[in-house]
């Protein structure tokens, strides 16, 4: 736990000083899990005015390790619109993944990733047995092989 | 501090280099707390005894130069009490902010034992390791990577990483990097060393901060006066400081809380506390808090009083000083005139009294005038030594004086002596210069003819004549001496 424990306290500590715009950083109780919100700056008529929020899970090997994470639902935080991201949270992303992701990537990181994932898409939709997946799926993100059937996006 | 956001906070004025975090710790509390989720310390002791040095230490005296080995088994054993600190320099504070390029992309720390890999890219040893342990990829551009791909950083960046300025977890003090563990091995008073008493009889294998292990061994059981907790003297500081649950008390006067352990030095600067006026011992009953005493201070009846009274005390000390002295000088000068007195009375009688003597000692009524008779000839021995003392000295100075006028005297009459050898041997040459002249003049006519005659024809007749002639000339010679 250790390292990512001091790894994590530095990142905090970035966070703390400042952050890129649209991302917010709302709690970062003990270092497992944390909640921040990010929003799409430029005018996506999908995303406007809509703030999302992303939970990050680490586990005790981050940053060797990724850290799970996914879009959370409550009443003014949607899970946002897009054909990589289930209806569950759940986000199709290499990065996010055991084989595209890098220890050098970090929680500021994978927010501007995933603002620029949204910011550049134009498909309102949802991936292709989206509910099935929701119905069916009871692993950790992290663990499943996702097809990434549409490289375009 | 309980738990919730405030927790993280406090963990980055610990650890974090946010420059924030260094100012707003408070003097107090600066170390890490302990809190549940990180109470690590950023640094390991290494506790085993190297037995190659106490081998050496309990051979030293027995080997043959004993004086010059001695010495430095002596600093060896103090040495001995030193421990060698591990420090972790991933959980250091770093004094000012520090070039990205020092970072490791991994932990986000000052590298340590920094690495190169095939693509140009630098990483601690150790981080590196356990990335290519997921996944052989560099994590910067996903160039294929092994471990056996990577070399040593270049020089120059651990020159820059050594004279990075880290702060010593124990004494908060910024050192170069690379110092800092030697600093805490060996002078770092708050850092930890063996307990003084670990050669003694006790052996005690405890640990104490440098400062203290000069008080002996502190390892023995006491109980916390707070919280009534058990444990050794030399926790007893940082359990007061950090561990007790109740260490943390609001002052009486100004409810700030504060350290229990510190509240003898906060009351005397709280300024809650209510304080006499200054002037209260001359009759001024007035008390009050900091600031409203120091109005009254202004407008106190007692202040001009107080002033001269302060004076008139401080004269008064003055004069109480100068009589003791004199008290002693007179005390001194009554004990002198008595014993001149009873001086003067023995040596009206002296031989009296001497001849009296055996009867005095039998008598004890008469004991003071033994003493005064004893103190007599004690002050006769006195007098008599110091003439003796006087004229030892005088004696000294006469043999040096004499001394110097005999050489005074010498020294001319040694060097006319020497002028009259020098003549004497001027006129001997002139002297044998003549004589050889007149012996030669002397065979001449003696011969009675030129050269050819002493080496004459028959070998036998200048044979007999040489010895002859040579012994006239010498005899010549002889009057001649005496004659001149």
């Amino acid at each position: 736990m250790a390292f990512a424990t001091k790894r994590l306290g530095k990142e905090l500590a970035k966070i703390h000083g400042n952050l890129p715009p649209g991302i917010t950083l709302v709690t970062a109780e003990g270092f497992q899990e944390w909640l921040l919100d990010i929003q799409v700056l430029d005018a996506n008529p999908i995303y406007t005015g809509k703030i999302f929020r992303l939970k990050f899970k680490f586990s005790s090997s981050y940053p060797i390790e990724p850290p799970e994470v996914t879009f959370v639902n409550t009443t003014d935080r949607p899970i946002p619109m897009h054909p990589h991201i289930y209806s569950n949270g759940i986000i199709c992303l290499d990065l996010l993944g055991q084989q595209g992701w890098s220890p050098v990537q970090n929680v500021e990181s994978i927010c501007m990733s995933l603002q620029s994932m949204l910011t550049g898409n134009t498909k309102n939709e949802r991936p292709e047995g989206d509910a099935q997946f929701v119905a069916s799926n009871r692993r950790r993100p992290r663990d499943i092989d996702f097809y990434y059937h549409d490289n375009t996006v | 501090m309980n738990s919730g956001p405030d927790s993280a906070d406090v963990f980055l004025e610990s650890l974090g280099d946010s420059p924030s975090g260094e100012t707003s710790a408070p003097n107090t509390i600066a170390r890490p707390l302990p809190l549940s989720s990180f109470s690590s310390i950023p640094y390991t002791v290494q506790f085993e005894i190297n037995p190659e040095s106490t081998a050496f230490i309990t051979s030293s005296p027995g080997s043959p130069s004993l004086s010059a080995t001695h010495k430095e088994s002596l600093t060896l054993s103090s040495l001995e009490l030193n421990l060698r600190h591990t420090v972790d320099f991933r959980a250091i504070t770093y004094d000012g902010t520090i070039d990205e390029n020092l970072m490791c992309p991994i932990c986000r720390c000052p590298l340590v034992n920094p690495v190169l890999t095939d693509c140009d890219h630098i990483f601690c040893r150790e981080c590196i390791g356990d990335s290519l342990s997921h996944s052989e990829l560099c994590p910067i551009d996903r160039f294929p990577l092994s471990l056996k791909d990577l070399m040593k950083a270049p020089k120059m960046v651990f020159n820059q990483l050594d004279s990075l300025k880290a702060k010593c977890p124990c004494c908060n003090i910024a050192f170069a990097r690379s110092m800092l563990e030697h600093h805490m091995e060996k002078y770092c008073p708050e850092s930890l060393v063996r307990c003084s008493a670990l050669h003694s009889s006790k052996k005690c294998a405890g640990v104490v901060k440098r400062r203290l292990s000069d008080q002996g061994c502190l390892h023995y059981q006491v109980q916390c006066p707070d919280c009534m907790e058990t444990l050794e003297q030399a926790q007893m500081e940082d359990h007061c400081h950090t561990v007790c649950k109740q260490r943390l008390a609001p002052c009486e006067h100004c409810t700030t809380i504060i350290l229990r352990h510190k509240k003898v030095e906060h009351e005397e600067s709280c300024s809650e506390v209510c304080r006499p006026c200054q002037w209260k011992e001359y009759g001024c009953s007035y008390e009050a808090k900091q600031d409203n005493l120091q109005l009254h201070n202004d407008k106190c009846t007692f202040k001009l009083f107080g002033a001269i009274a302060e004076n008139i005390k401080k004269e008064v000390n003055d004069l109480r000083k100068e009589v003791g002295n004199l008290k002693e000088t007179n005390h001194l000068q009554e004990r002198r005139i008595k014993f001149l007195e009873s001086g003067q009375k023995a040596s009206e009688k002296p031989f009296e009294f001497m001849d009296s003597s055996d009867a005095n000692l039998s008598d004890t009524a008469n004991a003071e005038t033994l003493d005064t008779g004893h103190e007599y000839l004690l002050s006769l021995l006195e007098v008599q030594q110091n003439r003796i003392s006087n004229l030892a000295a005088e004696l000294s100075e006469l043999r040096a004086k004499h001394t110097v006028m005999l050489f005074n005297e010498t020294i001319p009459m040694k060097n006319e002596l020497a002028e009259l050898r020098s003549t004497q041997q001027v006129t001997c040459m002139h002297v044998r210069w003549l004589m050889r002249f007149r012996m030669q003049e002397n065979q001449r006519r003696f011969g009675g003819g030129p050269g050819p005659a002493p080496s004459g024809p028959d070998g036998g007749g200048p044979s007999n004549e040489m010895p002859l002639g040579r012994r006239l000339s010498d005899s010549m010679t002889r009057d001649l001496i005496t004659k001149l």
